[in-house]
């Protein structure tokens, strides 16, 4: 009886271009998730600071309706010498909002506001 | 380890990726943390700011940890096959990672970065030849140290092997060379860059041009710059490395006209079949997530879509980055010696300070797009 085949290759696939076809394959599972999930299966999204800075202005508040464009609040940037305005990049409405005008806040730490996006949009 | 087949195959990758899985989840969630805060040096954060040991360095040195002292230099039977689905995440993160650009985008910069690789790849080749040649190495192997030193440490040795009839020792040294080579670079690259103050751009087209693995220069920028986000260090190293594997399968044509150039082969090798053969269908993926985020179809830019989606994409990078930790063989390592670690070391230094001497030269701190 032969020796059982040893299975030295890098991948487990049959070959690179399986791997490849794979690697597309998933890729589109992962996306189409995060979308539908995104845009179907939340409610809400609770809106993080982008990036660290204190807070120049938050113009909405609770219960406020918004469009696609419309100002949410704008934060004071480490070294800019404009505030940097942020916007809707979906309609929906405000649920809730956490930070005042002069906090400082941490980049993906301290919540700006939740919003309630329109179903079927990317917020 | 005997090789399985279907349902088999499938469970015995359960055991090893859930390793991996488990040790990036440690990682990111209690030693980077712990990292971020622990004081070294009097100074809040050291070991992140100054030595840039963020979640992906880590996950390399983790893995190369797991190989190398808890396996005993190899990775045991119930892990391997989840190992090896190490390149199927960094293949996957590249090509999620072309959510970052906008095909107009690609276009401005690709240009210049077709010029740049171009040039350095080609110019490594020639130079290998070169090299080699005056340092009496056999034929077969200045072929595979030539691909390998060229455009990517493992894919493109691999590729050239059958056309120059190397030996699976000669494609072991090249890789083991160039490995060890872009591992040290790996982890002194950031700290240069933060000396001579690159911005994201400088960076990214630096490590793109003189870095020769993809796994390599996705950490080595993600070191630099953890975000992912356009306009930061991985988006512009990414376009580098994605021009570089391109040009796997004309590295490939080059070196075995090269190999065969005195023999009759020669006249039957084929530039198209080559292409057919060897182009890495996954830049297709790459592209297609390009036009997707050109037409908006992936959310918009600051969005907690987007935001997500680049999540996701930092734990597909984290989990295929702990295996290529575990794939560096400190012992294969020790193998690479005499004329071919002189070639490859020399092909490597050069082209890792001459893509730094160019990139200060000739590229602009910001890009235009």
């Amino acid at each position: 009886m032969s020796e059982p085949k040893k299975n030295t290759k890098m991948t487990v696939f049959k070959t690179d271009r399986h791997e490849d076809m794979a690697a597309i394959f998933f890729v589109t599972v992962v996306v189409a998730s995060i979308l539908i999930y995104m845009a179907f299966i939340i409610p809400s999204v609770t809106i993080k600071a982008p990036t660290s800075g204190k807070v120049v202005a938050v113009a909405v508040q609770k219960g406020s309706e918004v469009k696609k464009g419309d100002l949410l609040y704008s934060l004071q940037l480490k070294g800019k010498p404009e505030p940097k305005k942020y916007k809707a990049v979906t309609s929906g409405k405000i649920l809730s909002v956490t930070a005042k005008p002069d906090d400082a806040v941490k980049k993906g730490k301290d919540v700006i506001l939740v919003l309630q996006h329109e179903k079927g949009t990317l917020p | 380890m005997e090789e399985k087949q279907g349902m088999a195959k499938v469970l015995a990758i359960i055991p090893g990726l859930a390793f991996m899985i488990l040790t990036l989840f440690v990682l990111r969630t209690y030693v980077e943390p712990w990292m971020e805060n622990v004081v070294v040096m009097g100074q809040k954060g050291w070991l992140v700011k100054v030595l840039s040991l963020n979640y992906i360095l880590l996950s390399i040195l983790t893995g190369m940890f797991y190989r190398n002292v808890i396996f005993g230099g190899k990775i045991p039977d119930w892990a391997a096959e989840g190992f090896r689905t190490t390149r199927l995440f960094i293949k996957s993160g590249v090509i999620m990672l072309g959510s970052l650009y906008t095909i107009q985008g690609l276009l401005k910069v690709g240009g210049i970065a077709i010029t740049l690789i171009f040039s350095f790849v080609f110019g490594t080749i020639l130079f290998v030849i070169w090299f080699g040649g005056r340092n009496k190495m056999d034929r077969s192997l200045i072929g595979v140290m030539a691909a390998s030193c060229g455009v990517c440490g493992v894919s493109a040795a691999v590729a050239t092997t059958p056309a120059v009839r190397a030996k699976p020792a000669d494609v072991a040294l090249a890789i083991a060379t160039i490995l060890g080579f872009g591992i040290f670079t790996m982890f002194i690259s950031p700290a240069i860059g933060h000396l001579l103050h690159l911005s994201d751009y400088q960076f990214g087209a630096w490590v793109g041009t003189g870095i020769l693995n993809s796994g390599q220069v996705l950490a080595t920028c993600l070191a630099y710059n953890p975000d992912i986000a356009p306009g930061t260090a991985v988006a512009y190293g990414e376009i580098w490395n994605v021009v570089r594997v391109i040009s796997i399968p004309f590295v490939v044509f080059f070196i075995t006209l090269w190999y065969w150039r005195s023999e009759a082969q020669a006249e039957h090798i084929s530039l198209v079949k080559i292409i057919k053969e060897k182009f890495p269908l996954f830049i297709f993926g790459f592209l297609g997530m390009t036009a997707l985020s050109s037409f908006g179809m992936l959310g918009a830019e600051g969005s907690e879509t987007i935001h997500l989606m680049r999540q996701v994409m930092s734990w597909i990078f984290g989990l295929g980055l702990v295996g290529q930790g575990a794939y560096i063989d400190i012992r294969e390592l020790k193998a690479a010696g005499g004329a071919p670690l002189k070639v490859g070391l020399a092909a490597g230094a050069i082209k890792y300070v001459l893509a730094l001497v160019v990139v200060l030269l000739f590229v602009a701190k910001e890009a235009n797009f």
